[in-house]
């Protein structure tokens, strides 16, 4: 048996079969079964076998986006659930996304960011009230709400924004000490709610606890992207985007300077990495990140207010990190897809399915224990678990590889020229001193 | 303005003192976990609530059982605090064993991710098991120190008004300064209060000078959560009214008193935990006429953040601190 | 024509003086040790040099330059690097990534470029990489490009830590306690390591070291601290039978006797 499984791991031709036979099967049977839930689940899960075969890279992207981009739309509009089930991938997306940047700060920086939400909170505001009337509501010139097309250019915004807000949170705490900077983003989470809830009066620029409503949708050729299957490709284009700068970014120059610090902070400044700077970086990117993110969640939603942004949020996004592998490009995406799915269709199908159970008075599972309602704990103890048994997640970090083959070509004219073996007695004479 | 401020400030002083206090006891949990471990314990602002909450449970049984009626409201409260710092300070032992031990190695980040995670975790159990026994989440006490008590600070000076409390504050504010004044003698005078300096100060000497680190370890959590739990007792029995959440928005005020008065200096969190509590209250009363009506009484809790922001830029090692040197 | 010239150099922790007024003078492309007993401030010193502490007083100045004041990056960009006594390699990364960092100050590639993978930034990076192979031969650990640096060997690990420091083109390299550790042979290694530096690569080398065989044979001054204190300088034959340093070393009476 063993054999076989060691045989099967070598050989590509019946992985692929495999592979194939395997989306073929779960995308028919999400076409014919027009309400599972198990056969969409098991669709997307074809990605993650997809990244353990043995293929090269470059076919795993093609045969990855075909089934994304293509053949999980296509199967899933054969149902009535389509646009659920496209809106609950629409959200991974944007989780995703978001995760990636947490990734930045946590996964290769080391440092805790507990407030991230309040960066998409900042993001979801900023498109919120320009694309809306609200703005009009405070601003005495231009036309608002201003239409979808903008949108585009406020998913730049939304981020240069956050990045702003979270220099000027960094720079005082960053100077002084990394693990302030955990219990200072909780805090500033919190205030960040509080201000966008109660900003009414004196001047009414956020709507306070009404929300802003009635935000334009995105628009583009002058389509409006209004139903969470169009949404999709939306989400899937800006995760491609950002899944691109986060892998360029983790190989370049600043990415290493980001794991030296975390690795060890006072190497990492004496070989040169100005401890701020880099830190701050980190911080800024991430935040933008997750601006960018909530302007796109405004415009899906075309509402926000303030009770989408608290400390659970945050913590989510750091279970997903966490959860996948910190510093791990495809594990934080897996680890996104997981407790994203968990969240919007596990959870509340468990609890829909217990709530029948006990109307049928099969069992009574008290309404406390719903697990619906149980997200803190089960994120609390995903935290613990993985802290002490899985530090480095579902797909640890893995360092790029170098090819000695590759870099030894040139090495001709070395300026290093390696020791000679010298005799005993001092080799060479030495300055005067 | 001016008249408006003077006239309520007997009112804030003995609420910025009660709620002071509360911050102060709390405050001294963390910088003592971080004067030891260099972690900040986020599950500590839930120590306090857990505190409450399993003071609440003792009053409801007891009050169920008609002990309340029989015996003199300050021995009913003596028991319950009792159970429930017990109670909370074995928790705290219990949660340092389990999720910070293992870790004691690990990254700082790895550590401080269980904190966050134990946090959440106490919540929610907290959250179930009162929502299970009662159907509600929030929970109300019936109140042991019920009297009235008018202060006629206007009597003092003719512009003062006067200030009205419940007997209960009294409670409060001589526990709590009880605590302060035994914990500092604890650390300070006492064999144990030694060796937690010393494994503060250098875990490695300390464990070659026969101290046993991890024991020294545990009773500082046991004790910094003793003390957080019997506060969360002062706050049922203050406030009335308790949730799963209040230990969250209350544990990042009392952090920002432990970083104000110099983190790991046990004094300064108790000025620090004095002073945060005035200020919130003195914002809570006039932050509406200070700014015409622009900003009202919601915006109290920024005050906790922007001075732990100002602090950090201006004074980071706090008001008490010393800036510490690392070794490379 | 002196590289690093220190005045009065004095580190005060509370009331405990860790440096008074240290004076050096260390000549370009020399090598120079700093010895004395355990505790003797020999760390603080380097500290101070590269930023790590502040110094109280006395100035330290690079090719007329003074240092003082600067953040620890600036000092490695003026042109000092140095190694760790406790080992301090970026340990989840890998063996060519440590060395990339060291090049971290004069690599001609920002994040803008990165990602749009500018013509500029991949050549920068590119030469990089191959000058950190290289770096790497020049150390013996071509071999172990790929592997963590958690996972190589304490003499490795050490080797590694100078050719990160190299790759920071310093003008001034300060190795503390290179040879702690090591067994014979791997400090043989390291003695040819450092004199082949010395000669090829221009560069002036200033290290802590207790082993006295190693510190004799290479260095071609040297200074004594004990308690701060500078108590002898001078040629390793002078410093061999200076009585005041064997008092240092052995305690009082250890002369006497014999």
């Amino acid at each position: 048996m063993r054999k076989l499984v060691d045989l099967f791991s070598q050989n590509k031709k019946a992985q692929l079969l495999l592979f194939i036979v395997y989306v073929a099967v779960t995308s028919l049977s999400l076409i014919l079964a027009q309400q599972s839930v198990v056969a969409f689940l098991l669709l997307l899960f074809s990605i993650l076998l997809l990244y353990f075969l043995k293929l090269n890279t470059k076919a795993k992207w093609i045969i990855g986006l075909l089934i994304v981009a293509v053949l999980i739309p296509f199967s899933a509009s054969q149902g009535q659930a389509y646009e659920s089930y496209m809106d609950v991938a629409t959200l991974v997306g944007i989780y995703c996304a978001m995760a990636l940047g947490l990734n930045i700060v946590v996964g290769f920086a080391g440092l805790l960011d507990l407030g991230f939400i309040a960066f998409f909170a900042v993001g979801a505001y900023t498109y919120g009230i320009f694309a809306s009337a609200q703005a009009s509501k405070f601003l005495h010139f231009g036309h608002f709400p201003l239409s979808g097309e903008s949108f585009w250019i406020f998913i730049l915004i939304g981020g240069i924004v956050a990045a702003i807000f979270g220099i000027l949170l960094g720079i005082p705490v960053l100077r002084v000490k990394g693990d302030y900077l955990a219990i200072v983003t909780l805090g500033f989470g919190e205030i960040i709610r509080i201000i966008f809830n109660n900003l009414d009066h004196p001047i009414n620029i956020t709507n306070g606890s009404m929300g802003i409503a009635s935000i334009a949708p995105p628009k583009i050729f002058g389509i409006v992207i209004a139903n969470a299957s169009q949404f999709y490709y939306v989400a899937l284009a800006i995760l491609l985007v950002v899944i691109y700068i986060v892998t360029r970014l983790e190989h370049s120059k600043i990415g290493r300077a980001w794991k030296a610090i975390r690795d060890n902070e006072i190497a990492g400044q004496a070989m040169g990495i100005p401890l701020v700077k880099t830190k701050l970086t980190a911080f800024a990117i991430g935040a933008s990140f997750s601006g960018m993110m909530g302007v796109v969640f405004a415009a899906k939603q075309t509402y926000v207010d303030a009770t989408s942004f608290t400390l659970l949020e945050s913590t989510t996004v750091l279970v997903m990190v966490l959860l996948g592998g910190m510093g791990s490009v495809p594990g934080v995406i897996l680890g996104a897809a997981v407790v994203t799915i968990l969240n919007l269709q596990v959870l509340t199908e468990v609890s829909n399915w217990l709530n029948q159970l006990n109307t049928n008075g099969v069992i009574s599972v008290p309404d406390a224990l719903s697990p619906a309602k149980m997200q803190r704990f089960i994120f609390g103890l995903l935290l613990i678990l993985f802290a002490l048994y899985r530090p480095k997640g579902l797909i640890p970090a893995k360092n790029q590889k170098y090819d000695a083959n590759k870099l030894k070509k040139s090495t001709t004219k070395s300026m290093y020229v390696e020791p000679q073996v010298s005799n005993d007695k001092k080799a060479s004479g030495g300055s005067e001193i | 303005m001016l008249a408006h401020i003077i006239q309520t400030l007997p009112q804030v002083i003995v609420d910025g003192l009660t709620l002071g206090v509360v911050y102060a006891v709390v405050a001294i949990g963390y910088t003592m976990v971080y004067g030891i471990l260099e972690l900040i314990n986020f599950a500590h602002g839930e120590i306090f609530m857990s505190g409450a909450f399993i003071g609440t449970t003792v009053l409801l049984i007891l009050s169920s059982v008609g002990f309340l009626s029989s015996v003199p409201a300050i021995l009913a409260f003596i028991i319950i605090i009792v159970i429930a710092s017990l109670a909370t300070g074995f928790l705290g032992m219990g949660i340092e064993r389990v999720a910070y031990r293992p870790l004691r190695s690990a990254p700082k980040l790895i550590t401080l991710i269980t904190a966050i995670g134990v946090s959440f975790l106490l919540q929610d159990i907290v959250r179930f098991i009162a929502e299970l026994k009662t159907g509600n989440y929030i929970v109300s006490a019936p109140s042991l120190f019920n009297d009235k008590i008018h202060l006629k600070t206007s009597a003092i000076l003719p512009q003062f008004g006067d200030a009205l409390f419940k007997s209960s504050f009294l409670v409060v504010l001589i526990v709590a300064i009880i605590m302060l004044v035994a914990l500092d003698f604890f650390v300070n005078r006492t064999k144990w209060g030694m060796a937690m300096r010393a494994v503060a100060q250098d875990r490695e000497t300390a464990s070659l000078m026969s101290i046993n680190v991890n024991k020294v370890i545990s009773v500082t959590f046991f004790v910094g959560s003793a003390l957080g739990g019997a506060t969360g007792v002062l706050f049922m029995i203050q406030y009335g009214t308790i949730d799963p959440y209040i230990g969250f928005i209350l544990g990042i005020k009392a952090f920002t008193a432990a970083v104000l008065g110099g983190i790991g200096n046990i004094r300064g969190a108790m000025v620090g935990g004095l002073l945060i509590g005035f200020l919130e209250m003195f914002a809570a009363a006039n932050l509406s006429t200070l700014t015409h009506g622009a900003f009202g009484a919601e915006y109290k809790d920024i005050f906790a953040f922007a001075i732990l922001i100002a602090v950090l830029i201006f004074k980071p090692e706090g008001l008490f601190g010393k800036a510490v040197v690392e070794k490379v | 024509m002196n590289v690093l010239e220190v005045t009065d150099l004095t580190k005060k922790f509370g009331g405990l003086y860790a440096n008074t007024n240290i004076n050096m003078s260390i000549k370009k492309n020399s090598i120079t040790a700093v010895i004395g007993p355990n505790g003797a401030g020999k760390t603080t010193f380097f500290n101070m040099i590269t930023a790590v502490y502040k110094p109280t007083s006395g100035d330290i100045l690079l090719n007329g330059k003074s240092l003082v004041g600067l953040k620890p990056h600036q000092v490695t960009k003026f042109g000092i690097a140095r190694t760790f006594q406790n080992i301090r390699l970026f340990h989840d990364l890998t063996v060519l990534d440590n060395v990339l960092v060291g090049m971290h100050h004069h690599l001609k590639s920002n994040w803008v470029g990165a990602l749009f993978q500018m013509p500029r930034t991949r050549h920068a990076e590119d030469n990089a990489k191959k000058e950190a192979y290289q770096l790497l031969e020049y150390v013996g650990l071509a071999d172990l490009l790929n592997e963590s640096a958690g996972n190589l060997s304490y003499g490795a690990q050490r080797r590694l830590e100078i050719a990160r420091a190299i790759a920071a083109k310093p003008k001034v390299l300060l190795l503390d306690e290179p040879a702690a550790g090591m067994n014979p042979k791997e400090t043989k290694k390291l003695t040819d390591l450092i004199h082949d530096m010395r000669s090829k690569l221009d560069i002036t080398i200033v290290l802590i070291e207790h082993d006295m065989k190693l510190v004799m044979e290479i260095s071609d001054y040297i200074y004594v601290l004990d308690h701060g204190e500078e108590i002898a300088s001078g040629k390793p034959d002078d410093i061999r039978n200076n009585p005041r340093v064997i008092e240092a070393y052995l305690g009082k009476g250890a002369v006497a006797n014999g």
